[in-house]
């Protein structure tokens, strides 16, 4: 004996509804019924599409959109079930929505922290190796670039320029490409670095300078960016990263995209730290190659600790100084062999730079 | 959920004040409501996100529909529910059909400024004016088409050179009128759009009009300032009132009119709330927050009047192009 369920039954030609009595026939494979008016309707269930609400379930048939079939009652949405899984015919997103809320959040965070796992560990060194096999043209263009824009807004010191390619050339650098240097007129305590080997340095960071142990520093510091690709891989880090929250994130708004989108920042800002790192041991090694006082890179950190409070954030921002930067420096120079000479060349261009 | 029987009885007697043979007309009783809940929305959202991720993205129209599907299927009247049948996959079509409208507007942008920089000028200010209502109808079209209840499909049967040309007129007053025209054009457009919403059968109305709405601008906006926002719930309200409290449906001589309950408090709360949730949850509990503000709508729009919503009839023409929907993203219109 079937089992029949009462329904309701809307034909899709108007708004009336009409009593129906349903039925499960042909071992399963489809849903008969007939209503109040006498009309019957046999509907495969391979042709099937459902909603369901709690013990409510509004069935369409693909074959005419319009009607519709509804039945509230537990025991046939159970049926129903039984017989769409049967047939496979349950879509990914029913099945995980039916799946109940712990299940939900422990896939959720699995996957979640897979995904962190990645950012966190794999992506720095995935975008590293994408660097390597960006040729050099890449960076020496994408500096040209930069160094034209910026020219167009800046006064460079032509003279102090030719000073300052002296002075570097009287300094072993171990560069891997050829450098250019400039100095432009500020009042701002600023340099940089850009990938094409171009080296800008302010008159504002000269002029405070004690010796010339600190621009030996500076110019080691500014080349291990260079030679290391810093700029290219932070590019790539940041747009990789970028990358992958907007992926994850798109679907949430407000707040979350928010704060995320600072974490990220915050994670560049400490990439651009491992980066500065790296640059002031490459610097002070720069250094002792060239038989300068290493106490320069201090002198520089000194003279910059000043400037911290004032306007001039730039530099602050992009190099960050600590404590530790500093105790980390002092150890590794208190440990290190080195030997003092003075250069009366490079005392005598750099007089020259100062005034 | 409770069960609530339509009742067909006529529970207030009306006089028929042309005095024919009618002495009495029946009126209907229609109940809105919203059974969605919080929880079941975060599941949708929760699954949506996670399939949007493994596939990168590209599951994100099936998604959009998995939640449409809830919010409509979750809103009565008279215990039946609505229901939303577009797919993801014509929101899929839509949008790749977007992507190329926005290719081929670059590309006629750059042959017209081959020829003449002025002409490619021109092009972008007047595209810049056609294209939100060029896919507002298309976008109109598609949802209404999508959207039915009782097996009855709701229709949209603008024409989109009128919309453009309102669009057009209209932004050209606002900008000479330094802003001021701007309710005017909104509420025309309104009107037209409103008056072109089909229910089968059913016609919909609007008596918005331009100067009621501006008065209504320039109270709340003056009063919100100089009461340092707290008179903002008024004016949510007087907003929502004015919106809903014009809506009319029309069937044969029948008619169904709107009107809203909201109160400046209910405001207060449904804003504050929701507000605290977004804040602590750092966003996550977002499907609370459009769960509670469907079910404030619904309960807040009372609907009155004597049309037999057994009785409509299936009018309007299958429609399929998305193209209008997904523009919207794509554009930002």
């Amino acid at each position: 004996m079937l089992k029949k369920f009462k329904g309701k039954y809307f034909n899709g030609i108007s708004s009336a509804s009409l009593e129906a009595s349903v039925k499960f026939i042909n071992s399963n494979n489809e849903i008969c019924f007939q209503t109040e008016n006498g009309d019957l309707f046999f509907w495969d269930i391979s042709d099937i599409q459902f909603d369901s609400y709690h013990n409510l379930i509004e069935i369409r048939n693909k074959k005419n959109l319009d009607a519709i079939l509804k039945i509230e009652d537990e025991n046939f949405i159970r049926k129903f079930y039984q017989v769409l899984k049967r047939n496979k015919a349950l879509n990914l997103h029913t099945r995980l929505t039916n799946l109940s809320f712990t299940k939900i959040s422990i896939i959720s965070i699995c996957i979640l922290s897979l995904i962190s796992l990645m950012y966190f560990y794999a992506l720095p060194r995935i975008s590293d190796q994408l660097v390597s096999l960006l040729p050099d043209s890449f960076d020496n263009q994408l500096g040209e670039i930069v160094m034209d824009t910026y020219i167009f807004e800046s006064s460079i010191d032509t003279e102090k320029t030719k000073y300052l390619q002296q002075f570097a050339s009287e300094l072993n650098l171990e560069n891997t490409k050829p450098l250019k240097f400039s100095v432009v007129k500020s009042d701002e305590i600023n340099a940089f670095a850009l990938p094409n080997g171009q080296i800008v340095i302010y008159t504002g960071i000269l002029k405070g300078m004690k010796s010339y142990d600190a621009l030996v520093a500076l110019i080691g510091h500014e080349v291990a960016h260079v030679n290391k690709r810093h700029s290219i891989k932070g590019l790539c880090r940041d747009i990789s990263g970028y990358m992958i929250i907007s992926l994850i994130f798109s679907d949430i708004n407000g707040i979350m995209s928010i704060l995320i989108e600072n974490a990220h920042h915050l994670k560049s800002l400490s990439y651009s730290r491992e980066f500065e790192d790296e640059a002031d041991k490459y610097g002070l090694k720069i250094l002792i190659k060239n038989n300068v006082n290493p106490n320069g890179i201090i002198e520089l950190f000194e003279q910059l600790e000043k400037v911290d409070n004032s306007n001039n954030m730039e530099f602050i921002q992009t190099h960050p100084l600590t404590e530790n930067r500093k105790k980390n420096i002092k150890k590794i120079i208190s440990e290190s062999v080195y030997e003092i000479k003075t250069n009366n060349n490079l005392t005598s261009i750099f007089k020259k730079l100062q005034n | 959920m409770k069960e609530e029987k339509i009742s067909n009885t006529v529970s207030n007697a009306e006089i028929n004040k042309s005095g024919t043979e009618d002495a009495a007309t029946n009126t209907k009783s229609y109940k809105l409501e919203f059974f969605g809940k919080g929880s079941e929305f975060f599941k949708i959202t929760i699954v949506n996100w996670l399939l949007t991720l493994i596939t990168l993205g590209i599951y994100f129209p099936w998604a959009r529909v998995k939640q449409l599907k809830y919010i409509y299927g979750q809103t009565s009247l008279n215990n039946e529910r609505f229901h939303y049948s577009g797919t993801g996959w014509e929101l899929f079509l839509g949008f790749i059909k977007a992507i190329l409208l926005f290719i081929a507007w670059y590309f006629i942008i750059f042959l017209f400024g081959l020829i003449n920089p002025i002409f490619a000028i021109i092009f972008i200010i007047l595209s810049y004016v056609a294209i939100p209502p060029f896919f507002i109808h298309g976008s109109l079209k598609y949802s209404m088409s999508r959207t039915s209840y009782r097996g009855v499909r709701f229709g949209y049967r603008g024409n989109r050179g009128e919309l453009i040309v309102k669009f057009l007129i209209g932004t050209f007053l606002t900008i000479i009128t330094l802003g001021l025209y701007s309710s005017w054009f909104s509420m025309n457009i309104r009107k037209y759009t409103h008056e072109n919403f089909r229910y089968g059968d059913i016609e919909f109305s609007n008596d918005c009009n331009g100067s009621d709405f501006f008065w209504i601008i320039i109270k709340g906006y003056f009063l919100t300032l100089i009461t340092f926002g707290i008179y903002s719930f008024w004016f949510n309200r007087d907003l929502f009132n004015y919106y809903w409290n014009n809506l009319k449906m029309k069937k044969d001589e029948k008619n169904i009119t709107c009107r809203s309950t909201a109160t400046a408090g209910g405001f207060f709360e449904l804003i504050l709330v929701n507000l605290l949730i977004i804040i602590f949850t750092l966003g996550i509990g977002l499907p609370w927050v459009q769960i509670r503000t469907n079910k404030f709508i619904c309960d807040n729009v009372k609907l009155k009047g004597d049309i037999d919503i057994d009785t409509v009839l299936q009018t309007e023409e299958e429609y399929i192009d998305a193209t209008g929907e997904e523009a919207i993203d794509v554009f930002g219109v």
